[in-house]
């Protein structure tokens, strides 16, 4: 939580073939309805921001993808990310093209580091959020907690990297903001792991979305309270428990600043 | 001529292309306000249509919109148009480049229609990016929460009319001549995003 600037509460979207969808314990993806219309509802709720997914946009759905965005930049009037499956400079380069504010990056940032330094030259550092994956696994003859480590390919490849420096070297490349995932909170609904977030938003000079474990109100009082700049989640909001003026609502209450939408009438 | 026709003439407004980003969002924006949006590439194209505002777009750095706003004779367009008293909007980097010069690329002048520089933030973190709440003099814009997206800005001007603060506070908007323009981003800002833009073209 920064002086000045309210705390972000950010809804996620998945997108897959121009639909949104939501897998439903990995056995499947559900239609949950047009990317466009659930953007334009969680922006009526109050999101301060919209991030699509795991877009799929593989080459053969690229052209289905792009308009998506399109739709979405022409009709939204809050900044939106997009990300998944985007893997060089020209992939990046026609999702901005398409409308989209930043592009998230995970695995291809990973894999080829200097892509994020590339973007942010030719684009800005504002417009390149980049996506990390952190699992932290229990030890099993201490009992205690490990080390957090690194995964890429939605989180099913563990690399060698040592997360801390990794951040770091986000940071250092260029990148305007860290999407941070906790692995070992994701889909639990405990909340988010703020000793993780106080952490990395005290080390780093750009800001923390917080992601993973969120399934109430109170979830994001305690993120931003412990310093998360911003906060994520999907799955509270997709299946109807809460609404993003409700976890707003809990924000001002105590004390967090946010920004309330007006109702245009 | 009929009255609604010359209504919906003055509704065209000119979005300068600056070549340094999409428009979607802007064009978007001035849409659902009831605008109509045309685009423009070169100094002949204000002759095209009977356009009431121009907008200068917030995206690109401040040496790639100058260079690229030079090779179309566009900077002589908006100056021009300031200087007639017409009415114009600059957003983020269009606000910076009504500046004489900025520490993003030292070296290239900006349109210089007003006096000062652009410099680096000294904000908590950087590239500063969210929601804000702007103060100033003018009702229409007091503590309106609006999106900035910066590393940089303009920490004072005799033509200020709203200020923000993020670790220093600078400028949020300048208001000269029938210009306004401002370091935050209208057209992402939501309903107040559009509330303000519309009390500047209308």
């Amino acid at each position: 939580m920064e002086q000045g600037l309210k705390s972000r509460v950010i809804v996620c979207l998945d997108v897959a073939h121009g639909r949104v969808v939501k897998g439903v314990n990995f056995k499947g993806l559900q239609d949950m309805g047009d990317p466009v219309e659930l953007a334009i509802r969680y922006q009526e709720q109050g999101a301060d921001e919209i991030i699509f997914l795991d877009i799929k946009a593989t080459l053969e759905q690229r052209a289905n993808a792009l308009e998506v965005v399109t739709r979405v930049a022409e009709n939204l009037s809050i900044p939106f990310t997009v990300g998944g499956g985007l893997n060089t400079y020209a992939d990046v380069a026609q999702f901005l093209n398409a409308g989209a504010d930043k592009v998230a990056l995970n695995s291809a940032a990973v894999k080829h580091p200097d892509l994020v330094d590339e973007i942010a030259k030719g684009f800005g550092s504002q417009c390149v959020v980049v996506a990390v994956d952190l699992n932290q696994e229990q030890d099993q003859k201490t009992q205690g907690s490990s080390e957090y480590e690194v995964y890429i390919n939605g989180g099913h490849t563990l690399t060698d990297l040592n997360a801390m420096q990794w951040l770091t070297e986000i940071e250092q490349r260029g990148a305007g903001e860290i999407l941070l995932t906790a692995m070992h909170r994701d889909g639990t609904g405990f909340g988010f792991d703020n000793e993780l977030m106080s952490q990395v938003s005290k080390k780093l000079g750009i800001q923390v979305i917080a992601s993973g474990g969120a399934s109430k109100p109170a979830h994001f009082t305690d993120t931003f309270l412990a310093g998360s700049d911003a906060a994520l989640a999907a799955g509270m909001f997709h299946r109807g428990e809460f609404t993003v003026g409700q976890v707003k609502q809990e924000l001002l209450n105590n004390g967090v600043a946010v920004r309330i939408e007006k109702l245009k009438y | 001529m009929s009255d609604s026709v010359i209504k919906e003439a003055s509704k065209t407004v000119g979005v300068i292309n600056t070549g340094a980003g999409n428009l979607y969002s802007l064009n978007g924006c001035l849409r659902r306000m009831g605008f109509y949006p045309v685009t423009i590439n070169q100094p002949s194209d204000l002759e095209r249509y009977d356009i009431s505002a121009l907008v200068i777009p917030g995206q690109g750095r401040f040496g790639t919109v100058m260079t690229n706003l030079k090779a179309c004779a566009l900077d002589e367009v908006i100056t021009n148009w300031y200087r007639d008293n017409k009415k114009l909007v600059g957003i983020c980097v269009g606000l910076q480049i009504m500046f004489e010069e900025s520490e993003e690329d030292p070296g290239m002048a900006g349109l210089g229609l007003l006096q000062g520089k652009v410099t680096k933030l000294q904000s908590p973190k950087q590239p500063m990016v969210g929601w804000a709440d702007v103060q100033s003099s003018e009702d229409w814009l007091n503590n309106q929460t609006l999106y900035f997206v910066n590393s940089y800005g303009v920490s004072d001007s005799d033509k200020s009319i709203a200020t923000v603060t993020y670790g220093q506070t600078f400028v949020a908007a300048v208001a000269s001549n029938n210009m306004i323009a401002f370091q935050c981003h209208p057209e992402k800002s939501g309903a107040a995003g559009e509330e303000v833009l519309k009390q500047c073209l209308s």
